[in-house]
């Protein structure tokens, strides 16, 4: 499904839908963003959790879910370190002191922000008309090992696309994790075959 | 516009008359668009808001988050969302459930929708507000039966403790109460010896002083022959075989009763903190038998039919009592002297122990109440009908059986 010429393409409109994403954060949040070249893989759903473990690093984790719709289906996680975003509160506009629930808003609103860049950079490289459904929290501080256990992914294959964030002056960091169902696999690979074509 | 759009009355007349909050904003946050729930709500008629700074119109709102978001929008030309769960109103307007409802605002979900115009610029954004108060309440009503629920869990928990607790004074009560009654038996048993040791001591007394009469005649008048003389008298053949049985009776007596006191011992350790450990039953059932004995002897001969058995992790204390309460039950049973029998073996990877008498035998209409606490077909006094049942509390926890 994923092959050599589909995978380098996708890479490459990855690439670009980050490098655009990351400007428009970096103008939201008025602070340099680092991203990951994004990692493409497709793997069994039973791989997912140990595909995870690999690349984050922390052990207890927050896990924000998205599903976004239309021309792309599919879930976004973002995975959260210890420490959450509590960083970046002010670059949001809250004020100091989170309580709970306001640190939960902010870690929504964050992910909102990161999905809705990503995705909408790598749509928009394709052509294709995305929306986005409201984000919710998935995890609240567990151990990642427990994150996929509680929420099984139910797919036969999944798509993974893995960006790691973090800012330069703050202590932030997360994984973005972009979830697809086979067929929507295969919808988004002739909508890349498409590409490939008009180039 | 296309031929396929709906009329633009009705598009409008729809987008003021849905049941959800809808709005816009520019990029100056001014006010475009206010529809007719935002109006009833607010009290505001969008002829007093359009036009206007939504701020200035609305100084509750919390500015510094909000214009924020609003702006992220336009920048990032993307969805954002609020939840009531984490912020449970943008706009405090008063709900319809006042009186059942327990909470004081509508509780509202937004979606902030970038609108573009021509070129790829957004040029509004447009907040849709959704009442989610139905949702809240109902939500909160859950989370009150769940706390509610876990509420009884915990409390059942300790009911459940304290059961365990009960049932473990119980345990210890019933063990002092049939130490009670071994009371007098074992009295009995001590007293026995302690009698003819006693007996013994007033022979042995008498002897020595018959020896002493022999040694002292030597130095006496009659020197050797006065000697000889009294120990003709005395019988010193029969006294010096007598000397060394008195002893030798009196030393067995000793060791009963010191085997007694020992074996009464290690049957009442009431173990606070019980011990498990490796134990051999044939040696549980053999101290028990003994501090019994004084219950048994006149009823029943004892048959002992011990088979190769290994040690077993057990509360040897705990089994102790439940050996007592079968062969008590046994000797109680038997009116008419019969035998008492104990056995032990394998089977599979666990050991048996097999107390049986030659009784009158349960009757089969009691045989399903007889581990029932308080049941008993023994008179006031006689019986509580608490041993089987403790026994039985005792085998199940060491994973055990007991039936008849
Ligand atoms: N070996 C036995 N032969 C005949 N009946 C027995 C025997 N063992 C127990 N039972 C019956 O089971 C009943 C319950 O026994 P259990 O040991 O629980 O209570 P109890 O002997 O009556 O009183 P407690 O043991 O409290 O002094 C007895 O009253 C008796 O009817
Ligand atoms: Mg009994």
């Amino acid at each position: 499904m994923l092959t050599d010429d589909r995978k380098e393409a996708l890479q490459e409109i990855a690439n670009i839908g980050m490098g655009q994403a990351g400007a428009s954060i970096a103008q939201v949040l008025g602070e340099f963003v680092q991203l990951s070249i994004p990692r493409i893989l497709i793997v069994p759903p039973a791989e997912v959790p140990t595909t995870l473990a690999r690349t984050v690093e922390e052990s207890t984790v927050s896990a924000v879910r998205q599903a976004f719709y239309s021309d792309m289906r599919g879930e976004a996680l973002v995975i959260f370190g210890q420490h959450r975003c509590n960083d970046l509160a002010d670059l949001i506009g809250y004020e100091a002191d989170l309580d709970h629930a306001a640190e939960v808003e902010l870690l929504l609103d964050l992910s909102n922000i990161l999905v809705g860049a990503c995705l909408g950079g790598i749509a928009e490289q394709l052509n294709l008309a995305i929306g986005f459904s409201a984000p919710s929290l998935m995890a609240d501080a567990i151990p990642l090992s427990r994150l996929l256990q509680d929420n099984p992914v139910p797919w036969t294959a999944a798509l993974l696309v893995e960006v790691d964030f973090s800012l330069e002056k703050r202590s932030f960091a997360c994984n973005l994790v972009i979830l697809m169902p086979e067929a929507e696999i295969e919808r988004l690979m002739r909508a890349v075959d498409l590409f490939l074509e008009s180039l | 516009m296309s031929e396929l759009s709906p009329p633009p009355r009705l598009l409008d007349f729809v987008v003021d008359r849905l049941e959800v909050g809808i709005f816009a904003v520019d990029a100056e946050m001014k006010v475009v668009l206010w529809n007719h729930f935002m109006a009833m709500h607010s009290g505001h008629e969008p002829g007093r808001v359009i036009g206007r700074n939504l701020f200035e119109c609305f100084p509750e709102l919390p500015r510094v988050w909000l214009e924020k978001k609003i702006r992220n929008v336009f920048l990032l030309k993307n969805y954002a969302f609020t939840s009531w769960e984490q912020r449970p109103y943008l706009f405090h307007f008063q709900h319809n459930r006042p009186v059942t409802g327990g909470v004081d605002a509508i509780q509202q979900s937004c979606t902030f929708l970038p609108v573009k115009g021509a070129g790829d610029s957004v040029e509004h954004v447009c907040v849709s507000l959704y009442d989610f108060t139905d949702t809240a309440i109902f939500h909160g009503q859950l989370s009150h039966a769940i706390a509610d629920l876990q509420r009884e869990k915990a409390e059942q928990r300790r009911l459940i403790e304290k059961l365990e607790e009960a049932q473990n004074q119980l345990l210890q009560s019933e063990k002092l109460a049939s130490i009670g009654q071994l009371a007098a038996g074992v009295a009995h048993e001590i007293n026995n010896p302690v009698g003819f040791v006693n007996s013994n001591f007033g022979a042995l007394e008498r002897y020595v002083l018959d020896l002493f009469r022999v040694i002292d005649a030597l130095d006496g008048p009659d020197g050797l022959a006065g000697a000889q003389a009294i120990r003709q008298q005395i019988d010193y053949a029969f006294l010096k075989e007598d000397i060394v049985a008195l002893f030798k009776e009196s030393k067995d007596g000793l060791d009963r009763v010191k085997r007694i006191v020992q074996d009464l011992r290690d049957f009442s350790r009431v173990d606070s903190v019980q011990a498990w450990q490796k134990a051999n039953l044939q040696t549980c059932l053999d101290t028990t038998l003994n501090v019994a004995t004084n219950e048994i002897k006149h009823r029943a001969d004892v048959v002992k039919a011990y088979g190769q058995i290994p040690e077993v992790d057990c509360l040897p204390s705990q089994l102790n009592q439940v050996f007592l309460n079968l062969m008590v039950n046994a000797a109680q049973a038997m009116n008419q002297r019969g035998t008492l029998t104990l056995a032990t073996g394998c089977e599979g990877d666990g050991v048996w122990v097999s107390i049986s008498d030659t009784g009158s035998g349960i009757a089969p209409e009691n045989l399903n109440r007889i581990f029932d606490p308080f049941f008993t077909t023994k008179p006031v006094g006689k019986g509580t009908g608490l041993g089987l049942s403790v026994s039985y509390n005792i085998i199940a926890k060491h994973n055990g059986r007991i039936e008849p």
